[in-house]
C-alpha cells in the first residue's frame, strides 16, 4: 500500500498539537495538585517557575543557530569550500520555497547532519564530514530536505514549547515536592485525605510524563520531517537509500551532550532498543515507511 | 439590544471570513507569479552556464558541431520565450540538447576526466535539479490556486479578487518517448 506524504504530514501535525495540548492540561493539574495541597498562599511560585524556565528555554531558542554551532564545533563553509553540497542545499530551497540557510561542516567522522535556527531567515543545516564521504548526491539531496523540513516546520520553535513546558512541570514539580516534605502542608484542613494523595501522585509523575511527551513530540516532528522531505524532493528513495546508509554505520557522533542530541537525523542517544524516552523513531520504521511512499512493501525483499 | 449586538458581532465575523477567503485567493495568485519567476531565474542561470559548457567540450570534440548548434539555438529559442506554454517548450528543447551534449562527452575520456568538465557538470546537474523543482513548485502553486477557483467557499470571491485559473508548466520530454538506446 502506496502511503502519501500529505497524509502523514497532517497526521503528524495533529499527533504534535494533541501533545502540547496534554503538556499544557499536565501544567493545569500540578498546579492544581499544589494550590489543593498548600492552600492559595503559594500561588507565586507558578509565575516564578513560568518566568524562569521561558527566560531559559527562550534565549536558547532566539540563539539556538549560535547556540549549537558552539556546541557540535560546526564551521560555516560556502559554494566554493563544498560546491555539491551546498548546490545540493540551494536546489532543497529552490523545492521548498524556502530561503537559502547557512551551511555548516562538522568535522566528525560518523555520517550525521542537523538543522537549528529560531525561522527560516536564521537557518543552519550542517553536515558531518563523515556523511559526505558515505553519502552520494541522491541520498544527500535527501537528508537536505529532512533538514530544511525541519526548518519549514519550524520545530525549533516546536521543541522549545515543548521544552519550556517539560521545565515548567519539573520546576513546579520540584518546588511542590520539597514543601510537602520540609514545610509540611499546611491550610489543609479543608481538604480531603484523598484529593491530598492524588495531588501528590501527580507531583511524582507529572515530570516523568513531560519528559516522555517531549520525547513523543519530537519523534512526531521527525516523522513529520521525513515525510516532508519527500513532498520537497517527490523522491522517498534518496531519504530512504540515506537512513539505510545511516542503520548500517556504526560509529555515533562524538557529542553525547543531551541538550543537542535530538537535533541530529540520526539520534547519538538513543539505544539499539526501543524506548519511549528515544526522540527519534527508529531508524527501521522510518524505513519502512519511505518504502511505503515507494510503493513498495515496507520490508526489504 | 442584545439582537443588535449579535447581529453586529455575525455581521463582523462574515467581513472577516470574506477578507480571508478574499486574501487567500489573492496569495496563491502571488505565489504562481513567484514560482514562474523563480523558474525564469533558474533557465537563465542554466543558459548562462552553456558558453562555458560548449567550449569545454570543444576543446576536445571540436567536429562534433551539430551537438553544440542544437544546444545554442535551444538557448537562442529560451531567451525569447515569454507565456508559459512557450518557456516550457523552450526548456524541454534545451534540455534535450544538453543530455546531447553530455551524451557526446562520454565518448571523450580526457574531456570526463578534466576538472573543469566536472565541475560545469556537477553546476549543470545541481541547475537541472533547481529548474525541475522550481517546476514543482510552480505546478503546486497552480494546483493550489485551480482548486481554489472552483471549490466552494473561495470560488464566490474569484470574480472580486481578480484571479483567473492558471496554466500547468508541461515540458515536452521527447526524452521520455525515445528511451535512450545502449549500443555495445
Amino acid at each position: 500500500m502506496a502511503v502519501s506524504f500529505r497524509a502523514e504530514q497532517s497526521a503528524n501535525q495533529r499527533k504534535t498539537w494533541f501533545l502540547l495540548a496534554v503538556m499544557f492540561v499536565a501544567v493545569v493539574a500540578i498546579v492544581w495538585a499544589i494550590s489543593s495541597l498548600f492552600g492559595l498562599q503559594i500561588y507565586w511560585i507558578v509565575p516564578l517557575a513560568v518566568g524562569i524556565s521561558l527566560i531559559g528555554v527562550w534565549t536558547s531558542y532566539w540563539k539556538s543557530d549560535a547556540l549549537v554551532l558552539a556546541m557540535t564545533q560546526a564551521k560555516i563553509i560556502n559554494h566554493e569550500d563544498a560546491p555539491q553540497l551546498y548546490n545540493i542545499v540551494e536546489e532543497v530551497c529552490v523545492a521548498a520555497g524556502l530561503p537559502m540557510p547557512r551551511v555548516a561542516l562538522v568535522d566528525d567522522p560518523a555520517p550525521n547532519a542537523f538543522a537549528t535556527g529560531r525561522d527560516p531567515e536564521h537557518a543552519v543545516i550542517a553536515f558531518t564530514t563523515g556523511i559526505l564521504k558515505v553519502m552520494d548526491r541522491e541520498q544527500l539531496q535527501g537528508v537536505a530536505a529532512h533538514e530544511m523540513a525541519h526548518v519549514g516546520n519550524r520545530d525549533t520553535l516546536v521543541m522549545a514549547v515543548a521544552a519550556t513546558t517539560a521545565g515548567l512541570l519539573a520546576i513546579v514539580a520540584d518546588m511542590g515536592a520539597r514543601m510537602a516534605f520540609f514545610g509540611g502542608a499546611r491550610n489543609n484542613n479543608s481538604n480531603n485525605p484523598i484529593a491530598m494523595v492524588i495531588a501528590i501522585v501527580i507531583l511524582i509523575l507529572a515530570p516523568i510524563a513531560a519528559l516522555l511527551l517531549k520525547a513523543s513530540i519530537s519523534r512526531k516532528r521527525e516523522a513529520l520531517a521525513d515525510a516532508t522531505a519527500v513532498q520537497f524532493t517527490r523522491n522517498p528513495t534518496g531519504l530512504r537509500r540515506a537512513l539505510e546508509t545511516l542503520a548500517a554505520d556504526g560509529t555515533v557522533v562524538h557529542q553525547k551532550s543531551t541538550a543537542v542530541a535530538h537535533v541530529w537525523i540520526e539520534s547519538p542517544l538513543d539505544g539499539k532498543s526501543k524506548s519511549m524516552f528515544d526522540t527519534h523513531p527508529p531508524i527501521s520504521e522510518r524505513i519502512a515507511l519511505l518504502r511505503q511512499m515507494e510503493g513498495q512493501s515496507p520490508t526489504s525483499e | 439590544m442584545w439582537i443588535w449586538i449579535i447581529v453586529a458581532v455575525v455581521l463582523v465575523l462574515l467581513v472577516l471570513w470574506a477578507i480571508a477567503l478574499y486574501n487567500r485567493l489573492v496569495k496563491a495568485n502571488v505565489a504562481v507569479d513567484e514560482g514562474f519567476a523563480q523558474i525564469e531565474v533558474q533557465l537563465k542561470r542554466r543558459s548562462d552556464l552553456i558558453p562555458n559548457l560548449v567550449n569545454t567540450v570543444k576543446g576536445y570534440a571540436a567536429h562534433e558541431s551539430s551537438t553544440f548548434e542544437a544546444v545554442t539555438a535551444a538557448r537562442a529559442v529560451g531567451e525569447h520565450a515569454t507565456t508559459v506554454p512557450e518557456v516550457a517548450a523552450a526548456d524541454g528543447m534545451l534540455t534535450q540538447a544538453l543530455r546531447g551534449l553530455l551524451a557526446v562527452a562520454e565518448a571523450y575520456p580526457d574531456l570526463k576526466a578534466s576538472a573543469n568538465f566536472l565541475s560545469l557538470q556537477e553546476e549543470l546537474s545541481a541547475t537541472e535539479n533547481k529548474v525541475a523543482f522550481s517546476r514543482q513548485f510552480y505546478n503546486d502553486a497552480v494546483r493550489t490556486l485551480n482548486t481554489a477557483i472552483v471549490t466552494i467557499p473561495t470560488k464566490f470571491f474569484v470574480g472580486m479578487a481578480g484571479v483567473k485559473a492558471r496554466e500547468f508548466y508541461e515540458v515536452p520530454d521527447a526524452a521520455d518517448r525515445n528511451a535512450p538506446t545502449v549500443t555495445f
